[in-house]
């Protein structure tokens, strides 16, 4: 992908951020009281209401995309060459993978598990 | 003595907070930056913590043993004070933020023009260093709402 593609994805991701995690700062002590918004019930609500779990998803999806993309800058700064970026835009990839597969099995067990 | 230029001027991670000749704009970055790497680390840790809900990584559905363990672990004043601090520097980076996409495509700049003594970048309008404040003053004011609720 070209840089300006990656650059307008970083903005992209950038304002979807800054509107999902006002909204989960809200809802974990504004708009709900923090002492219930941490309760297990109410957190078993949040993941199993459509519109609240599928947040939480794109939540998840938008801050990694946009951190493991804003990590990735920082080696390219370092050093320039054709296999160092490839290394690194690998890296960065399965790094980004890897924490969206681990946060979304989350978000699907507590959907689809059974409470214990 | 070109090797020797070169290196000097090779700064690295410790030019990011070298504050020699910084101005507001420059130290806006250093924040930018060093805030980022925080908050991603934060999330790391968040997305590893709440997978505890569902009994961790060897976990098959919602636990509320495990859950409650994470809460003891993590409940407490130095878990609110992180989270206070959290607060505090994703507030800044999200406006900041704003602020340089804005500046990224044009829209709070000025028409570029002669470099006259003392030489101030005259692109930069009073905006940039407005909303660098506004991001400053949101983000303790937040972080100190944050406080209340959590340690208050």
């Amino acid at each position: 992908m070209k840089e300006s593609r990656l650059m307008q994805v970083q903005y992209v991701t950038a304002i979807a951020a800054v509107v999902l995690v006002t909204l989960h700062l809200l809802m974990q002590g504004v708009l709900v009281p923090y002492y219930k918004a941490i309760d297990f019930q109410q957190v078993l609500l949040v993941y199993r209401s459509w519109v609240d779990g599928a947040l939480l998803e794109i939540l998840l999806v938008v801050v990694v995309v946009h951190g493991s993309k804003s990590l990735r800058t920082i080696p390219l700064e370092w050093r320039q060459s054709g296999p160092w970026t490839r290394g690194v835009n690998w890296a960065s990839l399965l790094m980004t993978a890897g924490v969206v597969i681990y946060g979304t099995r989350t978000v699907v067990l507590a959907v689809t598990g059974v409470v214990s | 003595m070109a090797d020797e230029k070169e290196v000097l001027n090779k700064r690295g991670v410790a030019g990011w907070i070298n504050p020699y000749h910084y101005n507001l704009e420059r130290w806006a970055y250093t924040f930018q930056r060093i805030t980022g790497l925080s908050i991603l680390l934060y999330v790391l840790g968040h997305i590893g913590d709440t997978s505890f809900f569902v009994g961790g990584p060897f976990g098959s559905g919602p636990s509320v043993a495990s859950w409650s363990s994470d809460m003891a672990a993590t409940e407490n004043f130095l878990g609110n004070v992180i989270l206070t601090m959290v607060v505090l520097v994703v507030v800044f980076h999200g406006i900041n933020g704003i602020r340089l996409i804005l500046s990224e495509y044009g829209l709070i700049f000025q028409k570029p023009a002669r470099p006259d003594y003392p030489y101030k970048a005259k692109s930069l309008r009073a905006l940039q260093r407005h909303l660098i404040l506004v991001a400053i003053v949101a983000a303790i004011v937040a972080s100190l709402w944050t406080g209340s609720i959590l340690l208050g």
